[in-house]
């Protein structure tokens, strides 16, 4: 058999990739583009594209992790087990892959340890392929994940993400292979992670050799984007130099910034002599058939930006990060500034900062960064959070130099090498206890949680429980397709919906009038199986008439908090309270963290004095001025 | 001969006693306060008399209503439950015009109302009743006598104002203590409340069922019971549900029970339709409670297992006919439970609903299935009178099936606009005991977790929830 089917251990696949003449597909569902978009594919697309995928026969469908955990319970509402479950019964045999990070899974900020090893063991029973990674190429950030992964039978692929640059050389990277073999022993799959579609197809064509020269019986996956135009070269070089897998999309689905169409790759391939195994060229376009017709129902969520982006070779930030930048600078009202930021100011803070690789949630640091550093006045002189923790080593080292003092002396001020000395380095995250975070979360829904939501709260603590709260009150949603879910402007008066349950149940659901009742609230009316139903909504407080609300300046904030008055100086959310009401403060005490945009900036008190109120709770949401807490200033 | 007979009442009731008089030939008359303009009685009534602005004054004045049957020519009134319905001053008043009052003679009313002297109708036939005093005398002498009762008897004991009813004029003691201080209490809010001072005492039984009998007796004294109900499920003095026949597995029981409600309307000389009440104790002692006079809102299940329609007899007895029937001729067959269907929100304290449109009412069918309720699509809930809307009345020839399409019903209800107790009711009948028939007058207080309901807990329910808001607010919020 050349086909790899799920169930499959390592040995096998490996034994059967060596024995097999040709190369293997990964369809990279997931990743489809490097917009919003890719994230927000609904189940409901996946389970009908299913079938077709399925009988394409590729070596893999990568379907989970990265962000997507986050957002199938935060944006799409559907438990990311179950997702697996209902895809797992109508693909049985393809392989199931995720990507995740070594310290931070699927989330954004490191986990402890048998956070980690929980989530993976549950993970792993749906889960075959592991794609790691770390944004420094830090081996030890993700030995747990690998020896978790490794224990539950399923296929480890470890990474190594590439950038370019004077220190980016093959001797380099062969190193960090061999890094990787140390621990992980020869029975594993190799990724080139390149995330930002950089290089050229000869500089990834002289990489993979140089990995063959020296593990000539590596099996290597080439993953790459598209954000340039130019991906279907670097896959043809890296196959051609002995890349056993690479990564492409459904053509119907894929986007800019995302992978390549899957048959473009196979076209290209097969004139220099190359077959992909196992692969049903007709499963292929059926996919795209059945998906073309689902793809105008996501149009809000496509990228703004149209075209290619070769500057990625210049600011090297990966399309993700490229979307949200562009919607930061819109709200932020800098806009004009992009060029400036991405073109001159990113490629400057990337060498300064060590030249790592600009992928999470190292890109968002490098963003953040240079944002600040072109809005801010003042170059680094308002670190985020992550700045400082990147600084003091909290993420692993450095791989190739520090940044220069300077900008340490400018982060942390002229005391910094005694900060760095007595702070610096990775810290042990000590284990937290499961079992009262299980009672917390039993407590938080009202039952007991299962093991599945226990892991997923780990992840994501308020959004999970968010979550389990909005199933509970509208159901197993990922029945209703995009069209309903996802629909702008209401339905149409007589407008007849139809869907099957979760439970297999076929509904019908008819549009009714909308009126307001004598009580001053909106009474929307469904048919619902021909039962006619009324629902309520309190009427929406008029722009207008909202009395405006007084928004401070960001200094007027800091002056509140040497007195004590201790607010949030931007939309957050809470994510610890560090303090007790009571306890003694000094100046620069950490009263509370809260989070951003996937980052975390402590609250630090200006004050010196004593805790006497706290205004907030972890999870709740902060606007611009929201209390925090008080803290009663010493004489 | 065709006679007209007024309907002395609204809602349900009223409907329920229109169909009868017009089921037998005769010209019904449906009376109606103003807030009551859309009420349904009246669109089925063959004429309607306006009584006044109310609201309930102008159904509960004595003067008015028989004005009424003056004006439009009534033979007859009906007074169906509630508002004139056991005042024998209205009864009399109606002697006295020369109008047939379907209902027991004015005096039966009094002396039955008179829980006293009720009592002491009962001792003389020798009917168990819970142990109680006649009227305590006043001052010291009826403390002592109230201290020798409980002596004997035990606490909890209840101090009752002869006048009271209704739940009214009671109050529980525990101890001498209690007793001694709360006497007088009790008798200063008797005469405030009731004018009459009078107070005695009986023995509490804790946790009783309640079971009463349906009793029937024309002009001769013959007299027949329809059997038993359970009503033991209230809510604060309030039934909820109601069965026919009572779930007590020992028949002799039952029927001695039966009997006994014979025995007791014969000894009150009772005529037309009434419910004798009785409670039974945890070692299935069972003691005489009182006696309605009237047609009460549960008849119908013991119509249903019986086959009688009680409305159709009241007003042929009223009109001067014998029983058709005899005790042998009544058979009980199956089982039927009612449930009210009430404008009120049970997670709000039973909060009533009044004042709220039924925006949307459509109610369930099939076999087995009666509707007693008077709202339609459209139809504005007064907020003035009480929080009925419907009662649903099943039928079925097990335990087990009556229950089960219970549940059909109310899981098959549609009512949009005032909450109800529908959700209430589906927890209540889906919970272990009561499927067992294992509940007393504690059932409530004693499942509280019954009004923990999710009142659109079925899967569509919750996804057309979604919809509706993705309708409203014209995008969906959680895929933003």
């Amino acid at each position: 058999m050349e086909r790899i089917v799920t169930g499959m251990g390592i040995s096998e696949v490996l034994k059967t990739m060596r024995g097999t003449e040709g190369y293997y597909i990964t369809n990279t569902a997931r990743d489809l583009s490097q917009s919003d978009f890719k994230n927000r594919i609904l189940l409901h697309t996946d389970l009908l594209a299913a079938r077709a995928r399925e009988k394409a026969g590729y070596f893999s469908l990568e379907i989970t992790g990265g962000a997507s955990v986050h957002v199938d319970i935060l944006r799409k509402q559907v438990d990311p087990f179950l997702k697996l479950e209902l895809l797992r019964e109508k693909m049985p045999k393809t392989m199931f892959q995720t990507l995740c990070r070594g310290l931070n899974l699927f989330g954004y900020r490191p986990y402890p340890q048998n956070v980690i090893r929980l989530t993976v063991r549950e993970f792993a029973k749906y889960v075959d392929v592991w794609r790691v990674f770390d944004f420094l190429n830090h081996i030890p950030n993700m030995l747990a994940v690998f020896e978790e992964v490794q224990k539950a039978g399923k296929i480890l692929e470890p990474c190594i993400c590439f950038s370019t640059g004077p220190e980016h050389t093959d001797e380099f990277y062969v190193k960090k292979v061999g890094e990787i073999l140390a621990v992980t022993g020869a029975e594993i799959l190799l990724c080139i992670k390149n995330h930002g579609g950089l290089g050229s197809p000869k500089r990834i064509g002289t990489l993979v050799r140089a990995i063959k020269d020296k593990y000539p019986e590596m099996i290597i996956h080439y993953h790459g984007h598209n954000t340039d135009g130019n991906d279907i070269g670097r896959i043809t070089a890296a196959v051609e130099n002995g890349a056993k897998i690479i990564d492409a999309a459904d053509h119907a689905f894929t986007g800019y910034y995302g992978p390549p169409p899957i048959l473009s790759v196979i076209n290209d391939l097969r004139d220099y002599g190359h077959e992909p195994v196992g692969i049903d060229e007709q499963a292929i376009i059926e996919t795209s058939e059945v998906l073309r017709g689902e793809r105008e129902h996501y149009e809000f969520f496509e990228s703004q930006f149209k075209g290619f982006s070769p500057t990625v070779q210049i600011h090297k930030l990966p399309g993700g990060a490229m979307g949200s930048s562009f919607e930061q600078a819109v709200k932020g009202g800098f806009l004009d500034k992009m060029p400036q930021i991405l073109h001159e100011e990113l490629p400057k803070v990337q060498t300064e900062l060590g030249n790592y690789w600009s992928v999470t949630p190292g890109s968002q640091i490098l963003w953040t960064t240079a944002v600040s550093n072109v809005q801010g006045g003042e170059r680094y002189g308002n670190p985020s959070g992550d700045l400082k923790n990147l600084l003091l080593g909290k993420y692993g080292p450095f791989p190739f130099y520090n940044p220069p003092d300077w900008i340490y002396e400018k982060v942390f001020g002229p005391e910094w090498r005694k900060i760095l000395e007595s702070q610096g380095g990775l810290d042990d995250i000590e284990d937290i206890d499961i079992e009262k975070e299980r009672a917390t979360l039993a407590k938080r829904l009202g039952t007991t949680p299962t093991e599945q939501q226990l892991v997923i709260y780990l992840q994501h603590p308020n959004d999970a429980v968010e979550f389990y709260k909005f199933e509970e009150k509208f159901g197993k949603v990922y029945v209703l397709p995009p069209a309903i879910f996802l629909r702008r402007g209401g339905f149409k008066l007589g407008e007849n919906l139809k869907f099957r349950d979760h439970f297999g149940k076929e509904h019908i659901i008819e549009i009714g009038p909308k009126e307001k009742s004598e009580a001053g609230e909106w009474n929307v009316y469904l048919n619902v199986d021909h039962h006619e139903r009324v629902y309520l909504f309190k009427e929406k407080t008029q722009g207008g008439a909202a009395p405006q609300e007084e928004v401070l300046s960001k200094e007027e904030l800091l002056d509140l908090a040497k007195v004590g008055d201790v607010r949030s100086t931007f939309k957050a959310n809470v994510c610890e309270i560090c303090v007790e009401v009571g306890q003694e403060v000094k100046v620069g005490d950490k009263l509370a963290v809260i989070e951003a945009m996937k980052m975390q900036t402590p609250v630090e008190s200006l004050a010196n004095g004593k805790v006497e109120k706290i205004f907030t709770e972890v999870g709740q949401p902060l606007k611009v001025g929201d209390k925090i807490m008080k803290v009663a200033v010493a004489d | 001969m065709k006679k007209k007979i007024l309907v002395a009442n609204r809602g349900e009731i009223a409907i329920r006693i229109i169909r009868a008089i017009q089921e037998l030939g005769h010209v019904a008359v449906a009376v109606y306060e103003t807030p009551d303009n859309d009420a349904l009685h009246i669109r089925l009534a063959d004429e309607a008399v306006w009584l006044g602005d109310g609201p309930r004054s102008d159904y509960l004045s004595i003067e008015k209503v028989i004005a009424a049957t003056r004006k439009c020519g009534a033979d007859a009134i009906h007074p169906g439950y509630g508002f004139l319905a056991e005042n024998p001053d209205f009864a009399r008043a109606c002697e006295e015009a020369g109008i047939i009052f379907i209902g027991p003679p004015s005096e039966v009313i009094h002396n039955l109302g008179d829980k006293v002297m009720a009592r002491k109708i009962m001792a003389e036939a020798g009917i168990a009743m819970v142990p109680g005093t006649q009227n305590l005398p006043a001052g010291q002498a009826g403390v002592d006598e109230a201290l020798i009762f409980a002596g004997k008897y035990g606490y909890p004991i209840m101090i009752k104002a002869t006048a009271g009813g209704g739940g009214r004029g009671i109050r529980q003691v525990e101890n001498d203590e209690q007793l001694r201080v709360q006497i007088n209490v009790a008798r200063n809010e008797a005469r405030s409340a009731f004018n009459n001072d009078n107070v005695y005492l009986e023995k509490v039984v804790l946790t009783p069922k309640h079971i009463e009998v349906q009793i029937i007796a024309d002009a001769k004294g013959n007299t027949v019971h329809l059997g038993s109900r359970d009503c033991s499920i209230q809510r604060r003095n309030q039934k909820l549900v109601e069965i026919a026949p009572s779930l007590i597995k020992d028949q002799a029981l039952v029927d001695l029970i039966c009997d006994t409600a014979v025995k007791a309307a014969k000894a009150a000389n009772y005529f037309n339709a009434g419910t004798v009440e009785f409670l039974v104790d945890k070692d299935y002692n069972f003691y005489f409670m009182e006696i309605n006079t009237r047609v009460q809102v549960e008849h119908t299940v013991s119509e249903m297992v019986t086959g009688i329609d009680i409305v159709r007899t009241q007003i042929k007895l009223a009109l001067g006919k014998d029983l058709s029937f005899t005790q042998d001729d009544i058979k009980i067959r199956g089982f039927a439970i009612e449930v009210r269907i009430n404008a009120e929100d049970p997670q709000n304290n039973f909060m009533p609903e009044g004042g709220k449109k039924v925006a949307v009412y459509r109610s369930p069918g099939g076999y087995g299935v009666r509707l007693d309720g008077f709202v339609y699509q459209g139809y504005t809930v007064p907020e003035v009178y009480d929080s009925l809307l419907v009662k649903l009345t099943v039928f079925g020839f097990s335990w087990n099936e009556t229950v089960d399409r219970l549940r059909r019903c109310l899981s098959n209800y549609v009512i949009v606009g005032p909450k109800t107790t529908i959700p209430y009711y589906i927890k209540l009948i889906n919970d272990p005991d009561f499927k067992s028939g294992v509940f007393d007058t504690s059932f409530i207080e004693t499942h509280p977790h019954l009004i923990q309901y999710d009142e659109q807990a079925s899967e569509v329910n919750k996804l057309a929830r979604l919809i509706a808001e993705i309708h409203y607010e014209q995008e969906n919020r959680y895929a933003i």
